[in-house]
């Protein structure tokens, strides 16, 4: 503290100081002077010689002042000052140096902001670092996805050693009625120590005990958002009794508002599973999602091992033999594949930034070239050279901190864009400045002034003050200098081809994926989902669905209508079953898993499904105990190659002597019923009419129009509350907005690789022509000469176009097999898609060159215009 | 010419500090004068550059090792003469007992008589 204010009295004395140390300095010489006359030296020559002893004065003044502290600041400051004052004087070279600069830091900023949000930010969850999901791992490919067992969930909470607690989650969906009007909500049964092994706590009230949940108690937790929404945020809604599809539970908390836990971020209610007691020993029916928290000191690998172990042991007797488990860290399974797009993307902002530097590089070097004379002027005033690089750097970093400025204003717009990025099983996260970023970007503003400042900052204080002064000195040019931008622009060309290739792959990916054939037709097809659950008895819900159809098939501009028990693309909880061929054995049921759908009659003519083989429904299909089945082209093509599926019979669901046998009379082709980047899925296809035997109804509602599908919307609703006034409709979507809505994270990746790519293009361009224009500058007279002693301007266009494409190709080759690494690592955006390389590589190739031979163009031909006696004029 | 080698080899970092210091115990003296002493008392085996010199003199003002004072010299001009403090003094006591320490150790190393004498 001391030193502090000494040092900041100093401050003020400053010039007091300076004239002190120059008279203490001059006593020395003249001290020096003296004793040199005393042995007997003239007087200029003693004179000399102290001043040779002392050396250079200011030198010694300036080192002599370094002592004193604050000096380094002042210097920053002074440079800085210096720094601002040359980009006043040369406004285009630093306009163009900041916005280049500003486009890569501004790329790198936005991109940070959601890789943060999503894979650094703490999930809101105690030590969410400890929390892990776990998957049955069927096909033993190690891959998640696929649901465990209630039973299964049981067993392992029993037997295993490595968790502190296990907790299970169902599907659910509810309809809020009773109070006000009825609401479709989104919800989710769930084991009682769901929180406990989350570390969360309600908000008020309480959350349900393993008592309850075992015994069915009737109670509910719910969201905050609907807190809020329904009840009007009071505190006496705890106690409430709310009717869930017409049951009546009772409130007991409300969780707080930043709570969201997988599958969705906007589920409303929570309820007990309350599995019944065939669920608890029943090894087939699969729809839980299990997540536990890792006991301390138990790693992921070890969790992975004790419980692949517990699972075969658990599943020993199981008819379809023994199977694994996959143990993911729950933040990978959040984050799904925007993880991988996250990367992808920051490495693609990364490159950018690089490319940036290394232009910068350049550009600063060439006119570190130009400032030769005036850095040897300094140098022979006694700046050293850590002064003359410390100058530099300053300059280089206040070019980076403007650059930084414009760049966060280029990042805010692009942030904005990519909060639509986060993914659906996330909370919702408003991305935007806070102290991460800006600790990061100052991070990224030191690391890219030290790489585009330190190379020029080197070199341009590398010169000796006799050449630099030397009259018509032609500054720092050499051999050396040609061989470091040239590595510099081959660098940023190989970069710049790796950006491209990958944005062609990966908009290759998209094209094929927008096109791939989903099985229906999109155009004006309106989607709803509407609940069965107050139609229990079978045929009354046969007979509502078939009233609900006809009412939406009366309205105008409406072709046909149908439903399905689960729309298509729907990636959530896929809703499979086992089945068995007539004939087979039961021990060839494993692998034999087919999705499973109820639909009426007119649903495939309503999505305009194409008929491969056989016939649709009709309405000679009635309830039987034959019933009839419409398989998917997958499905036959697997059971029956080579041979027709039709009237071939089996069973699935109910297995038992009790289980119906299903007769194929058609084949469709593969309707996408999951995702549309997923591999084709086995399917079979019920009538409603027929489907006595199974749960769900055909709840997912298909509108094909001639009109557009939106201005139906409110048409559609009071078509079925003319049937049921009770009933909500919720998830009104087209079918096209559903397919956007599955390729937004693909599109939204494309959109942005493809912009880094283009900026790259046209930053490594820059780079290439800047690099050739210098070399011509700076050749002038060499190619007066050259044209003198009789060379042609073809001649000379040739030599420096040829410069150009060597380095091109040198940078297209690196670049290309950088590429062909990188594909490999993009393959799980690429969403199994292996694209073709070739034609990427040979579009990518083509670009490249057609964009550099105008880079090289352009100046070659400056050149070969040079007129030998004005440039030999100039000499 | 051995003297020079010797000066730029001999002045290791941080012993010039310590020159200084036991020079000022004689009394106060300006940077010129501390350099000859240097020079004479080591019988011009040592010879401080000035390059050195005046940044060191600053260094241990700064740290308050030693206190300047505008005084005139012998010949009647106006000098900046440097008295050690203290602080001076004891920094020195303790510099000068490490040095001791370390140059017994190298002499015990480069002169290894017992061994010889084995």
């Amino acid at each position: 503290m001391k030193s502090f204010f000494r040092k900041l009295l100093w401050l003020t004395q400053r010039s007091h100081r300076e004239a002190e140390l120059h008279e203490e300095l001059q006593f020395h010489v003249e001290e020096e002077t003296e004793n040199r006359k005393e042995q007997g030296l003239l007087d200029d020559e003693a004179r000399w010689a102290a001043n040779r002893e002392l050396g250079n004065l200011a030198l010694v003044e300036e080192k002599t002042r370094a002592e004193w502290g604050w000096v380094r600041s002042e210097q920053v400051v002074r440079d800085a000052g210096y720094g601002l004052r040359q980009i006043h004087r040369n406004r285009t070279f630093s306009a163009i140096v900041v916005a280049t600069l500003a486009l890569g830091i501004g790329g790198i900023t936005a991109m940070f902001s959601a890789f943060d949000a999503v894979l650094i930010r703490p999930l809101p969850y105690a030590d969410a670092e400890h929390l892990v999901m776990i998957w049955d791992d069927m096909t033993g490919k190690g891959r998640s996805g696929h649901s465990p067992a209630p039973a299964e969930w049981l067993q392992w909470r029993r037997h295993n050693a490595v968790f502190v607690d296990i907790a299970a989650t169902q599907p659910e969906d509810a309809t809020l009625s009773g109070d006000s009007v009825p609401e479709q909500v989104r919800a989710r049964k769930t084991t009682a120590n769901l929180w406990s092994v989350l570390g969360v706590k309600p908000l008020i009230g309480r959350t349900f005990t393993e008592e309850e949940d075992e015994k069915g108690v009737r109670v509910v937790v719910i969201s905050h958002g609907l807190w809020q929404r329904r009840y009007g945020g009071s505190p006496d809604v705890l106690g409430r009794k709310i009717a869930v599809n017409d049951t009546s539970y009772e409130v007991i908390g409300v969780m707080p508002r930043e709570f969201y836990f997988m599958p969705a971020r906007d589920i409303d209610i929570w309820v007990p599973t309350s599995f019944p007691p065939w669920m608890r020993i029943n090894f087939s029916w699969h729809n839980a999602q299990v997540v536990a928290r890792l006991k301390p000191g138990v790693t992921l690998s070890q969790a992975q091992e004790a419980m692949a172990t517990l699972s075969r042991q658990v599943t020993a007797k199981d008819f379809r033999g023994p199977h694994s488990v996959v143990v993911k860290p729950l933040r990978e399974e959040m984050a799904g594949k925007t993880q991988t797009a996250l990367i992808v993307l920051l490495c693609a902002a990364a490159v950018l930034l690089l490319i940036v530097c290394v232009n910068v590089a350049n550009l600063l070097m060439s006119r570190g070239a130009a400032r030769g004379r005036e850095v040897a002027v300094r140098a022979a005033l006694g700046a050293g050279r850590g002064r003359l690089v410390a100058q530099f750097l300053t300059e280089s970093l206040v070019l980076a901190s403007f650059g930084t400025v414009a760049g966060l204003a280029l990042a805010m717009p692009a942030i904005r864009f990519l909060e639509t990025l986060i993914p659906e099983t996330m909370g919702i996260v408003r991305l935007g400045l806070n102290w991460h970023l800006l600790g990061f970007s100052a991070a990224v503003v030191t690391a890219s002034t030290l790489s585009f400042g330190l190379a020029p900052a080197l070199r341009g204080s590398r010169l000796t003050p006799q050449d630099g002064l030397r009259e018509g000195g032609r500054g720092t040019t050499g051999a050396r200098s040609h061989w470091f931008q040239h590595s510099l622009v081959v660098i940023e060309t190989a970069l710049a081809v790796v950006l491209l290739s990958s944005g062609f792959l990966l908009l290759q990916t998209f094209e094929r994926l927008q096109h791939t054939d989903i099985g229906m037709q999109r155009e004006k097809l309106l989607t709803f989902e509407t609940p069965l659950f107050r139609y229990k008895d079978f045929g009354q819900q046969v007979a509502f669905v078939n009233a609900l159809v006809e009412k939406i098939r009366a309205i105008p501009g409406v072709v046909n209508a149908g439903a399905s028990s689960r729309l298509p693309l729907q990636p959530m909880d896929p809703n499979a079953t086992f089945y068995l061929l007539a004939g087979q054995s039961e021990s060839s049921i494993l692998g034999q898993v087919a999705l499973i759908r109820v639909v009426t009659r007119e649903y495939f003519s309503t999505i305009r499904a194409v008929l491969r083989e056989g016939r649709f429904f009709e309405i000679s299909d009635r309830r039987s105990d034959s019933p009839v089945a419409i398989v998917s082209e997958s499905f036959a093509d697997r059971n029956f190659p080579g041979r027709s599926a039709i009237g071939a019979r089996f069973k699935f669901g109910e297995l038992s002597e009790k289980g119906y046998w299903y007769t194929i009379i058609g084949v469709v082709k593969d309707v996408r019923e999951v995702a549309i980047g997923e591999d084709r899925r086995p399917a079979v296809y019920r009538l409603h009419d027929q489907a006595d035997q199974i749960m769900s109804g055909p709840s997912g509602f298909v509108v094909r129009t001639t009109v557009e599908p939106g201005s139906i919307v409110s048409a559609v609703r009071s078509a079925i509350w003319s049937v049921d006034k009770n009933q909500p409709i919720w998830r009104i979507q087209t079918l096209e907005e559903i397919v956007d809505q599955q390729l937004s994270m693909l599109s939204q990746s494309t959109v942005l690789l493809s912009a880094f790519a283009l900026l790259a293009l046209i930053l490594a361009s820059i780079g290439l022509y800047g690099v050739l224009s210098y070399a011509v500058a700076q050749r002038t007279n060499e190619i007066g000469v050259r044209m003198a002693l009789g060379a042609t301007s073809g001649d000379i266009l040739f030599s420096f176009g040829k410069r150009g494409l060597v380095l091109t190709i040198t940078g297209l080759a690196a670049g290309l097999v950088l590429a062909a690494i990188t594909s490999r690592l993009m393959t799980n955006l690429l969403y199994g898609i292996r694209p073709d390389y070739i034609p990427t590589a040979t579009v990518v190739s083509l670009i490249l060159m057609m964009v550099a031979a105008l880079a090289c163009f352009v100046p070659a031909r400056r050149a070969s215009h040079v007129d030998p006696a004005i440039a030999l004029r100039n000499e | 010419m051995r003297a020079e080698s010797l000066s730029r080899v001999g002045l290791l970092q941080g012993t010039l500090d310590l020159l200084i210091l036991r020079t000022l115990l004689a009394g106060p003296a300006h940077g010129h004068a501390i350099a000859k002493n240097i020079q004479r008392t080591s019988e011009d085996l040592l010879q401080v550059e000035t390059g050195s010199l005046y940044p060191a003199l600053h260094r241990l003002e700064a740290k308050e090792l030693v206190a300047p004072s505008w005084e005139l010299s012998e010949k009647g001009k106006r000098a900046r003469f440097y008295r050690i403090t203290p602080r001076g003094r004891k920094h020195l006591v303790a510099e000068r007992s490490k040095w001791d320490a370390f140059s017994r150790a190298m002499a015990l190393i480069l002169n290894p008589v017992d061994q010889e004498a084995q």
